[in-house]
């Protein structure tokens, strides 16, 4: 069994040493590969894989490969490639020359809702207007947030939340180049925002970007 | 991994929280006692209702927005709506239950609440 990390341009520049890592080639794209460890799942195992993937981000474009992803060997690896080379070389093109960055949001405190108001609501029709109110309020508070850095990165995903109070959870594709000017824009809107904390990490390979 | 922080705010625990909900959620399961039994059972019923009650609430809402309720029906949906409110803390108070309790990490999905 062969353990996948990453699918590339062929030729490429030379394999970094960590890890025993082959390619398995067609004419324009290869499969990294190493000999898979028959060990359990483990968290330690991940960031291995993670760690291997973010190496060879450093000097080549790809399409990062979950953990986990195993092939019986070379010849099948060689095969998923020829089988999938279109959305394989254009899902490449996209990512070229771009890393993940994520950004999660949360509201500092407590929910701005009418429960914790100082003053009692008395009137069924004030109860929601406070409802509709804050709602309105989060929403406005995400998008202060995700459209500046939606603007600035190359394409964009949100994901559902997680967490209570979690109001921006997305991952934004951005230029190698532009990666400080994203940051520093996040550190920009976190000044402008003060009642919201913002969480940005990367750069990622480009895992929420390589499927479609 | 913290060479991964780009911009951090000096409190990173609420980013966190998701993760010990996940233990608890999977300790829920075998921990199976009568009193526990109870309490996770109201937790179910009472995370059900407090979901339903939230989506009717936001269709009231969203029938505001649109303009097709009369100011009558505006207060009495919102005098229901904050007396559902109000009992729904009582019961939560009863079996021991914060909001937090009253939702399902749903893994990708989000959350249900």
């Amino acid at each position: 069994m062969i353990e996948l990390y990453a699918v590339v341009d062929h030729p490429g520049p030379r394999l970094p040493t960590l890890a025993r890592l082959r390619t398995a080639a067609t004419t324009r794209l290869a499969a990294i590969y190493a000999p898979a460890d028959d060990g359990e799942i483990s968290p330690e195992r991940l960031w291995r894989h993670e760690e291997i993937v973010e190496a060879l981000m450093q000097d080549r474009d790809l399409l990062p490969v979950r953990y986990g992803t195993r092939l019986d060997d070379e010849r099948a690896a060689t095969r998923f490639l020829t089988d999938r080379e279109e959305p394989l070389v254009s899902a490449l093109d996209d990512v070229r020359g771009a890393v993940e960055l994520a950004v999660r949001v949360l509201r500092t405190g407590e929910r701005p809702d009418a429960r914790s108001r100082p003053d009692p609501v008395t009137s069924g029709a004030e109860y929601l207007r406070r409802k509709a109110g804050s709602a309105a309020a989060e929403r406005s508070a995400t998008l202060a947030v995700h459209e500046p850095l939606s603007a600035a990165a190359r394409r964009d995903v949100r994901r559902p939340s997680s967490v209570t109070g979690e109001l921006l959870r997305a991952a934004y594709l951005v230029d190698r180049n532009r990666v400080d000017e994203f940051v520093s824009l996040v550190a920009r809107l976190q000044d402008a925002n003060p009642a919201l904390r913002l969480l940005c990490t990367g750069p990622w390979p480009p895992y929420s970007f390589a499927e479609r | 991994m913290s060479d991964k922080f780009l911009h951090r705010p000096a409190e990173l625990d609420p980013f966190a929280t998701a993760l010990p909900r996940l233990d608890d959620a999977l300790s829920r399961r075998v921990n199976s006692g009568p009193e526990n039994v109870e309490r996770g059972l109201a937790q179910l019923v009472l995370t059900i209702v407090e979901l339903l009650r939230q989506l009717m609430e936001r269709q009231a809402l969203r029938r505001i927005d649109d303009r097709t309720l009369s100011e009558d029906e505006v207060e009495r949906l919102g005098q229901t709506f904050m007396a559902l409110a109000e009992r729904m803390d009582e019961l939560r108070h009863e079996f021991g239950l914060d909001p937090e309790d009253l939702n399902l990490n749903l893994g990708p999905l989000g959350n249900l609440l």
